[in-house]
């Protein structure tokens, strides 16, 4: 199985590869077999109505949500459990770390912790993780916050800043670990609306600078325009998927048509 | 009526040796208290119900239980499970646990006041469960829970008196002697309460420093 897993010798192996994930919170049965795969350099935005299950994906992508049935793998190795005699148990904490230790995340409500500056914030795994110095971590931070705009920012504590200006520093912090895949789940939701822009064009920067992505999104003009392959959910299951172009012209399936009909009428 | 101030000074020196053992106690008491009460939010907030279910009865029976029993379990009942111990020993570990079940509730309150999004976020960094309570959470807790917390050493201190009943050479039981000894009452008794409501005045003040230290920072 972690030979078809990893792929090949001749193909380069995915960043993230998920298959046939099943997720249940009591009877509610989330996610019903989801397969993908994300490979280096690539931009996959997940798509879909509220409840589709779309989030839950990206939490257990990140082993947020323990996945009850599938598997995770993160070049090429399997996040959240372990195989012992054919049967699969829990990994421990300090593997489950190592493995995501290449995942960046940002998340809907940014999550910075508020007693920390905006430096602080980005420093703070460097300073624990990294065990880095500060003044060396001071300067990750700030090239970090530089590179999304708000270092003149850096001694400010998040409640002094503008929502975009918190997931922009939220998007400095997980960058300053070096992922290889940057996770983002609804970044732009809980923005008002004239802020969203800035944290989009952080993200499209970051796309064409070839860093791996996947967004939970109800952007649509940001998957239309960035993404490499739009992913479709609905009741838990990917309806459709394919190059954006595809998806947002040419869908297939019912449930799209209706999920872009309904978007474009909330648009206008 | 009159009082007799000459009295209150000649036994100053017993009063204050009481005084310094209730002190010392206290302070002994009160960090055990803090340490368990920490220990057992720490265990409640992990995922495992056994665990969960194990500090709940803790709890229960430490809220659930005079602390006069409790002293009189350890101390008298002590002995007939082979645990033998010296009454200030026991005045220590059984107001510390007695206090642990309190404080328990007081830090899981504080751990429940951090959103979960933040640990989320810190545990995606790959930083460690013990350093983020350290570093995340106990720092914005700290507003949160001194008020309570001052309130919970004013209340052990308090409670400490009765540590006289078992024979502890505190701040009650040195007063009790000077009541025998002199058979007067109001003295002993108003000096006592003046020496008690000092220390409560300067653990207040301390726990008014400290939220005002750590409001600023937060």
């Amino acid at each position: 199985m972690s030979t078809e897993a990893t792929g090949g010798a001749m193909e380069p192996k995915p960043v993230v590869l998920v298959e046939g994930l099943h997720k249940r919170f009591d009877a509610a049965h989330v996610l019903r077999g989801i397969d993908l795969s994300v490979d280096s350099s690539r931009v996959v935005c997940v798509i879909g109505p509220s409840g589709s299950g779309k989030s839950t994906l990206l939490r257990c992508m990140a082993f947020l949500d323990r996945y009850d049935e599938g598997r995770v793998y993160i070049e090429g190795r399997l996040l959240g459990y372990r195989e012992v005699d054919g049967k699969r148990v829990p990994d421990s904490e300090r593997n489950i770390d190592s493995v995501r230790s290449v995942i960046g995340m940002v998340f809907q409500h940014y999550n910075l912790w508020p007693h920390k500056t905006a430096l602080g914030n980005v420093t703070e795994a460097l300073r624990v993780v990294k065990r880095l110095g500060k003044r060396e971590a001071d300067a990750i931070g700030m090239e970090m916050l530089a590179k999304v705009g708000v270092d003149d920012k850096a001694h400010d504590y998040p409640g002094q800043l503008s929502g975009g200006q918190q997931q922009r520093t939220a998007i400095a912090r997980a960058l300053a670990i070096r992922p290889h895949v940057m996770y983002f789940d609804e970044p732009t939701s809980a923005l008002d609306p004239e802020l969203v822009g800035e944290v989009l064009q952080v993200m499209q920067e970051l796309a064409s600078e070839g860093m791996t992505m996947v967004v939970v999104t109800h952007e649509m003009g940001f998957a239309a325009h960035v993404a490499d392959e739009v992913v479709f959910m609905d009741e838990g299951e990917v309806v459709e998927r394919g190059p954006p172009d595809d998806i947002f012209k040419r869908p297939q399936s019912e449930r799209l048509r209706d999920f872009l009909d309904t978007w474009r009428s909330r648009t206008i | 009526m009159s009082f007799d101030i000459d009295m209150v000074l000649r036994y100053g020196p017993l009063l204050l040796s009481g005084l310094w053992t209730t002190v010392y106690i206290c302070a002994l008491a009160s960090l055990l208290a803090v340490a368990a009460g920490l220990a057992v939010a720490l265990i409640y907030s992990l995922p495992s119900r056994t665990m969960k279910f194990l500090c709940r009865i803790y709890i229960e029976v430490m809220r659930g239980t005079p602390i006069l029993i409790l002293l009189f379990i350890l101390y008298y009942g002590g002995p007939s499970i082979g645990l033998t111990l010296e009454a200030e020993t026991v005045g220590i570990v059984g107001l510390g646990f007695y206090g642990g079940g309190y404080f328990a509730e007081i830090f899981r309150a504080g751990f429940q006041s951090i959103p979960i999004g933040q640990i989320e976020a810190a545990r995606m960094l790959g930083i460690p469960r013990l350093t983020i309570v350290a570093r995340i959470q106990i720092p914005q807790m700290l507003t949160l829970i001194i008020p309570p917390s001052t309130n919970q050493v004013i209340i052990l201190t308090k409670e400490s008196a009765l540590l006289s009943i078992i024979t502890v050479a505190e701040l009650t039981k040195n007063t009790t002697q000077m009541v025998n000894e002199t058979f007067a009452v109001l003295e002993p008794y108003v000096a006592v309460a003046l020496l008690y409501w000092l220390i409560i005045e300067g653990i207040a003040f301390a726990g008014a420093k400290l939220e005002r230290r750590f409001s600023r920072t937060s």
